[in-house]
């Protein structure tokens, strides 16, 4: 063998040139990535790295899994090499690995926040180019970093569990990946919490809450874990099973869209738009609640009432609390908002409900719960004139009382949510109505119309040992459940079905003068000063236009 | 770029916080490359006109304007141009200096060889340079004022707004500071600054707004806002060995003499005239056999045109 032959392949000098290149390009491209990268995450890195909290936290994580190695396997003893130990040292470390990834990294993305604003260094990010998602991503991405920290020290123990038997691999996966997802739920949920205030003492309180929700999230997760591997094996084989699991991850997707949106919103500079983003969001979720429940209902179900029930209940309380939150907002937009107005005629007609403003959301409430009424009557009809579907088929009682219970729903929710608007709009002529001033208005509303009449009937004595009468038909949970809770309409249904409806459309017309208020507002043409900027800035182009926008 | 707007305006602007007004229609413009001095004791409302300027609240009424665009409707734009230094420093626990230029210069998003020669630059001109490795809140405050001064310039802004910036700086620094500003405005930025230390704002300011209870009560250079007759009083201060409040009652009977002060063996006073007429003045009181030990007479400063200004105008 030549000396030249034997030199190491990096050192030869045909290879030098195009390892060097490669490094160079690869160098290139990690400078060039890191620059991408979101400062936020950047800066909490390093900070993290350098923590002694951080620090702390991972040698317990490293030691706890360390000893519950030894203490389990000392446990077993000999029969560790032929017994079944592989769900209980799971279980072990699942909650070694689940403390930190369900309670102190959410709650230090809370504290990330809350603390920002306590120092105010909050202040001098919000002035900067960074805009309020990038702040909530950048918080959200250094809770991913630590996550994946966390993961891979205890990624080997779990590993090591597979091989005690009793447990396979895509159980492990599974668990890890609905853990990883609670994590960065629970973590966006409490960055949201922690742009709730700025105040000193609702953050003493905002913080003892979030360790209690957390811990209880905590217990919640390791109970399930534990239910989960008592079980034989989950059912990867069998359809419905993904497809429940491909509706849940749909709704966390999308609910997981609308928490990270909203924690946005509230960081987002007074005089910008809030809520069109987050009405995209909510009408994308009413549309794959929609698909999911047809594809059901259609599908495994074939046309089991409960489905519609189930579908018209969640449905339901979507758009009650969404319209709750929506109705909180200013009537008054700012001329910034209004440079952005749909000006079109389609524009107007199609988007205009999507604009911020406490009319424009009652509206769409109320259109969400209309549409998913129509989709019920639809759903029902389809049961009657498509045989070749196979569906169940219901008596015309099932029927009735499913159509009535999706009317009235939808009727007390017109109802309360519109009486919640008036409240507030008359409310805003004396003072400043904040989100927790008009979230406590509609708790009020609604404990009202269902507590009053609840007390009156157990304080009366001719009343108190009969079950449903018309005293309770403003309370919309007992009338729901008092419909829904039989295989044919109830005595009272006629009054019912004449008059919630009734004073739902009374509702409704009472609020259409503000309403339309708001619908009448159009865009504003943009400053001056900002035009020359733009025409600076951008090219011109050829104008084109859109029928939703000109 | 037109440059028909002013740098800074503030139209009509008003800041409520429930009864109080903190800033009470308060209106003035300053131009590119001018240093702005605004005046008032804690509580005016210099911080709140500021904070709106900086976008960090938001008026009652009225407007604020930074490059001709509004701090309401387009604070996106204003940030760009903006950098501002609060009368707080806001660093952050296990950041060194760099990784903290570092961190804000990628907010601005500044990418590559443009934020390692910002960084460079902010960090020379603040002489910050051998403080590279060191933790931010392990720095003094006169260094921690420098970091935040270049945490403001890290973007290079065409407009400062700096709340006390020299506050709690000791002479050396305070100095460093007001020959940076002075640079800056030869640099051609426009600078607002609050002080207390009225002297400091003197040398270095073009222009000085005067603000208390929110209200402005005057605007312009030192000079400006003094009245034709303020320009010829001289801040007269005389010691005498004895009988002081004589000296007093003898000086207060005089047309030439206003706002007369007694204290310990001196007297203090403003005295219309040139310094001829000063020399006059002491001959007089010799002559009325006062024994005169000393004798001061200077220019107004922009202390006693603050201290005229607001007495007695805002109750």
């Amino acid at each position: 063998m030549s000396g030249q032959a034997e030199l190491p392949i990096a050192d030869h000098p045909a290879a030098r040139p195009t390892i060097r290149s490669l490094s160079a390009v690869a160098a290139q491209w990690i400078v060039r990535i890191g620059d991408r990268l979101n400062p936020i995450l950047v800066k909490e890195t390093r900070q993290a790295l350098k923590s002694r909290q951080f620090g702390i936290t991972f040698g317990l994580v490293l030691l706890c899994g360390w000893v519950w190695s030894i203490v389990g396997v000392a446990m077993a003893g000999p029969h560790v090499f032929y017994g079944v130990h592989g769900p209980d040292m799971f279980f072990g470390y699942y909650v070694i690995l689940a403390f930190p990834l369900l309670v102190i990294v959410p709650f230090g993305a809370f504290r990330s926040l809350a603390g920002e604003q306590e120092d105010r260094t909050y202040e001098l990010l919000s002035i900067t180019a960074l805009g309020p998602r990038q702040i909530v991503g950048g918080k959200l991405g250094s809770a991913g970093v630590q996550m994946a920290i966390y993961l891979s020290a205890v990624s080997p123990c779990l590993a090591f569990t597979y091989m005690l038997r009793g447990i396979d691999f895509p159980t492990i996966l599974f668990i890890l990946l609905y853990t990883v997802l609670g994590s960065l739920a629970l973590s966006v949920a409490a960055l949201l919490v922690g742009t709730l205030t700025a105040e000193k003492h609702w953050q003493v309180v905002l913080s003892v809450l979030s360790i209690l929700g957390l811990v209880y999230a905590f217990g919640g997760a390791c109970a399930l874990v534990m239910e989960t591997l008592n079980w034989a094996d989950l059912p990867f084989g069998e359809s419905e099973f993904w497809q429940v699991n491909g509706a849940f991850l749909t709704a966390y997707v999308t609910y997981f869209a609308l928490l990270f949106y909203a924690a946005s919103a509230q960081l987002t500079f007074v005089s910008d738009n809030r809520s069109t983003r987050l009405r995209f969001v909510m009408l994308i979720q009413h549309v794959l609640c929609v698909g999911w429940m047809s594809w059901f209902w259609i599908g495994p179900a074939r046309g089991e009432e409960e489905v519609l029930l189930a579908f018209m209940i969640l449905i339901g309380l979507h758009w009650y609390v969404m319209g709750a939150f929506m109705i909180g907002e200013s009537p008054d937009l700012s001329p910034r908002v209004k440079r952005r107005l749909p000006q079109s005629f389609l524009g107007r007609v199609f988007l205009t409900w999507f604009n911020p403003g406490p009319g424009t959301g009652y509206l769409l409430a109320v259109s969400g719960l209309l549409a998913a009424l129509l989709m019920v009557v639809l759903g029902v009809a389809a049961q009657h004139l498509f045989e070749s579907w196979n569906l169940s088929r219901w008596s015309s009682r099932y029927t009735s009382v499913t159509l009535a219970f999706g009317l009235l729903g939808a009727s007390y929710a017109t109802i309360y949510l519109g009486l919640g608007l008036l409240v507030i709009r008359f409310l805003r002529r004396i003072t400043q109505v904040g989100i927790l001033l008009n979230l406590l208005i509609h708790v009020l509303l609604l404990m009202l119309g269902s507590g009053v009449p609840v007390v009156i009937q157990l304080m009366s004595p001719e009343f108190r040992y009969l079950d449903y009468t018309l005293l309770q038909i403003t309370n919309p949970l007992w009338t729901l459940a008092h419909v829904a809770d039989r295989s044919n309409l109830p005595a009272e249904a006629a009054v019912l079905l004449l008059l919630i409806p009734f004073t739902a459309a009374i509702v409704f017309l009472l609020t259409l003068p503000g309403v339309a208020r708001e619908v009448r507002q159009v865009r504003v043409a943009k400053p001056k000063r900002v035009a020359e900027e733009d025409a600076e800035l951008t090219p011109v182009r050829p104008v084109k236009t859109s029928p939703w926008d000109n | 770029m037109p440059d028909s707007h002013p740098m800074i305006e503030l139209r009509c602007l008003h800041r409520y916080f429930d009864q109080t007004r903190a800033v009470d229609n308060v209106s003035f413009a300053v131009g590119r490359g001018q240093v702005f001095g605004y005046i008032g004791p804690n509580g005016a409302g210099k911080t709140t006109s500021m904070r709106i300027l900086a976008t960090l609240d938001l008026p009652t009424a009225g407007d604020a304007f930074v490059d001709g665009f509004s701090v309401v409707d387009d604070p996106d734009r204003v940030r760009r141009r903006l950098g501002f230094m609060p009368d707080y420093f806001g660093t952050y626990t296990n950041v060194n200096v760099r990784e903290y230029l570092d961190f804000f210069a990628r907010s601005y998003r500044l990418r590559g060889e443009k934020r390692t020669d910002a960084i460079d630059r902010v960090m020379e001109f603040t002489g910050l340079d051998a403080l590279a490795d060191k933790p931010t809140d392990g720095l003094s405050k006169g260094m921690k004022q420098r970091l935040c001064l270049g945490r403001a310039l890290i973007h290079d802004p065409a407009v400062l707004v700096l709340d006390e910036p020299a506050a709690g700086l000791d002479p050396r620094a305070r100095i460093q500071l007001r020959q940076m500003i002075r640079t800056l405005a030869d640099q051609g930025k426009t600078v607002l600054i609050s002080s207390h230390i009225l002297t400091e704002l003197a040398e270095i300011c073009d222009t000085v707004g005067i603000i208390e209870q929110g209200r402005l009560l005057a605007v312009g250079s030192v000079e400006a806002i003094q009245s034709p007759e303020q320009k010829l009083q001289n801040t007269v201060e005389v010691r005498v060995l004895d009988r002081v409040d004589a000296l007093g009652e003898w000086l207060a009977r005089r047309t030439d003499v206003t706002n007369l002060h007694v204290d310990g063996d001196s007297v203090r006073f403003f005295h219309v005239g040139d310094q001829e007429a000063a020399a006059r003045l002491l001959r007089a009181i010799i002559e009325a056999e006062f024994q005169v030990t000393a004798f001061g007479s200077r220019r107004r400063s922009l202390e006693d045109v603050f201290m005229q200004v607001t007495e007695g105008l805002v109750q």
